[in-house]
């Protein structure tokens, strides 16, 4: 059986836990992941990075269940990682092998038999952006040539789904600004799902097409980027006229009302806050010249859930 | 000069030679055969064997397989070249003697390729790029073991099998001393097999525990240094009949012992398994323990969550 034809859902985990000794990294975490390219956002130790091990099988959960692509974590590991690849945040490469060396032995540790290896591991590197260097010693390799390499070794097999734990983790802003580039094409050009682990928020808004938001172990949010980022924007107006008699005729219907510039800008609630403003404007005689929802960055979401906790949690989190 | 557009052309018929290929250097999906965890395992078995070797590495890392080789073919040249030339005067050169040799070649082999095997994957954090593909960590240990237990066998076996021919070939009648000594070749494939299984297992189990070769090296000297050093001084200092037993800690007295046992021999000398006397099954027990026991830390050492 297909992995696609297993399961419409990508991950699944119900009630998931996971502790190291007395400290919790995971705490019963319920969440469903539609097939799509995937932003896993938090804080430094929010619970990313462990959340992909329990998923992979790497390592086992206190107590819950998860499965991936329909099989489940832990019954069925092997069967599951046959379907997807996994690229660490931290450095896994040995120094002594060339690149094409060592992808071509991933390959084969996947099961493709050693002709077909070589030649994936050639063809992988090379869309990952390696091309001749991929005979020289890992040892020589630069950070964002050796990320490219951890990359191809993810792919090299043709997975359904991959894990990208951190992928432009010690880069510089041009080799992320690739590294972002070829994710993208990964997951839109090449077909394979994409599970990207990050506490850059722009990396994610650059990729990801879904969100799931974790805190100290706890899912905080997910849902499509797009409905995160657009669905509960503020309402931006604009006006000419008398604008503090139709700013006290908006709060005095109960709408809070805030300066940006020379825009006014209301929470959304529901559609009827249209209403209200066309009613105001009406009545006040203050012309309408625009009123349109506001566009949120996925920095205001993250910001706007910040703000509902205290003040010190997801500090690390950087919106650059 | 005619272009083969020129030939067709001129003949009026379509040629079967292409005239040019396009490459595709886009990717592909693969839809090519996948071959299971059987193969993976067999895969990495022989990269372990080319790490072990130093195959595709620097040339500093060929040099110590190459003298270990060397070592191990040095005695049983020696003992081939003696008898050719000495006749009887060589008749004391025998198995036991080419393994009495060989054992102590293996330990210095296995120290320095045992580490090889496992200390760089946990070093430079390679174990979770293996352990996130369809294999398991018993896989990866039975690879390890397999790929060790190869390069341990060819030292163990290769020189026996080659002291075997030369003898053959050295006899009187080469064709009825080889149907005559004809179980010999097995005695050397089960003494071989055992010895290789042994000293391997030892090796990486100490090699499981660090990350560091040269430390896995050294250990692994100095424990079967100290374990036999002590094992024989007790062996020695007590004179009660239970003492005989302390040879069984003594590793090359076991690898002596198990050879005696194998081939029939009685060992003669001062040597600690010559005067223990111990019946040869319980050299069988001493290697079956410590494989066994070897087998199962390692596992567990494997098993904790990287």
């Amino acid at each position: 059986m297909s992995a696609e034809s297993r399961s419409e859902l990508m991950v699944e985990t119900v009630r998931l836990r996971k502790t190291y000794g007395s400290v919790v990294a995971i705490e019963g975490l319920s969440v469903q992941i539609p097939r799509a390219a995937v932003g896993l956002l938090g804080a430094n130790g929010a619970g990313k990075s462990t959340l992909i091990k329990l998923l992979l099988g790497l390592q086992s959960p206190v107590s819950g269940d998860a499965s991936v692509l329909g099989f489940n974590v832990r019954t069925e590991p092997l069967r599951m990682r046959e379907h997807v690849g996994y690229m660490p945040e931290s450095d896994s490469l040995p120094l002594d092998v060339t690149a094409a060396d060592f992808v071509g032995h991933m390959a084969e540790i996947s099961g493709l038999p050693a002709r077909a290896a070589r030649l994936r591991a050639a063809e992988t590197l090379y869309q990952c952006g390696v091309d001749e260097e991929r005979y020289r010693l890992l040892r020589e390799f630069s950070t964002g040539m050796k990320q490219r390499v951890k990359l191809a070794q993810a792919i090299v097999h043709d997975p359904d789904l991959v894990f990208l734990d951190e992928p432009t983790n010690g880069m510089d802003p041009s080799g992320r600004d690739d590294m972002l580039k070829l994710i993208s094409r990964i997951h839109r050009d090449l077909g394979i799902t994409v599970i990207l682990s990050s506490h850059l928020l722009e990396d994610v808004e650059h990729v990801c097409d879904y969100v799931v938001m974790l805190e100290q172990g706890r899912l905080a949010m997910n849902g499509p980027l797009t409905s995160l980022v657009q669905g509960e924007g503020d309402v931006v107006v604009q006006v000419d006229g008398e604008v503090e008699r139709f700013i006290l005729a908006l709060e005095q219907k109960g709408l809070d009302v805030r300066r940006r510039g020379a825009d006014l800008v209301l929470a959304y609630h529901d559609d009827t806050v249209f209403d209200t403003v066309r009613d105001v404007s009406i009545d006040t005689d203050v012309l309408l010249r625009g009123l349109h929802r506001d566009t949120r960055t996925l920095e205001d979401v993250y910001l706007q859930r910040m703000g509902e906790q205290p003040a010190d949690e997801g500090a690390d989190v950087h919106a650059d | 000069m005619s272009t083969p557009i020129d030939q067709t052309r001129r003949t009026g018929e379509l040629s079967n030679q292409p005239e040019a290929e396009i490459y595709d250097r886009g990717y592909r999906h693969y839809d090519g055969p996948r071959e299971g965890r059987r193969h993976a395992i067999l895969a990495l078995v022989v990269y372990s064997i080319k790490r072990g070797l130093g195959i595709k590495k620097r040339w500093t890392a060929k040099i110590i397989p190459i003298l270990i080789y060397g070592f191990a073919f040095f005695p049983v040249i020696i003992i081939v070249g003696i008898r050719a030339f000495a006749g009887n005067l060589a008749a004391n050169l025998n198995y036991l003697t080419l393994y009495s040799s060989l054992a102590l070649i293996m330990v210095v082999f296995a120290a320095a390729t045992a580490p090889e095997m496992l200390c760089d994957d946990r070093r430079q954090h390679v174990l979770p790029l293996y352990f996130s593909r369809a294999l398991s960590k018993g896989d990866y240990l039975l690879a390890k073991i397999g790929g060790l237990g190869f390069l341990m066998g060819t030292v163990a076996l290769l020189p026996a099998v080659f002291l075997f021919l030369g003898s053959t070939f050295l006899a009187t009648s080469p064709v009825s001393y080889f149907f005559d000594h004809v179980a010999d070749l097995l005695r050397i494939l089960a003494v071989g097999t055992l010895l290789a299984l042994f000293f391997a297992s030892i090796g990486l189990l100490i090699a499981s525990f660090t990350e560091r070769k040269s430390i896995a090296a050294a250990v692994y000297i100095g424990a079967v240094l100290l374990i036999s050093g002590f094992a024989d001084a007790l062996f020695h200092a007590i004179h009660a009949d239970w003492h005989r037993y302390f040879a069984l800690a003594d590793l090359l007295a076991v690898a002596d012992g198990l050879t005696a046992w194998i081939f029939g021999k009685k060992l003669t000398g001062g040597s600690v398994a010559a005067t223990a006397s111990l019946a040869g099954p319980w050299y069988l027990v001493s290697v079956a323990v410590v494989v066994i026991a070897s087998a199962a830390v390692m596992y567990r050492q494997y098993l904790r969550e990287e």
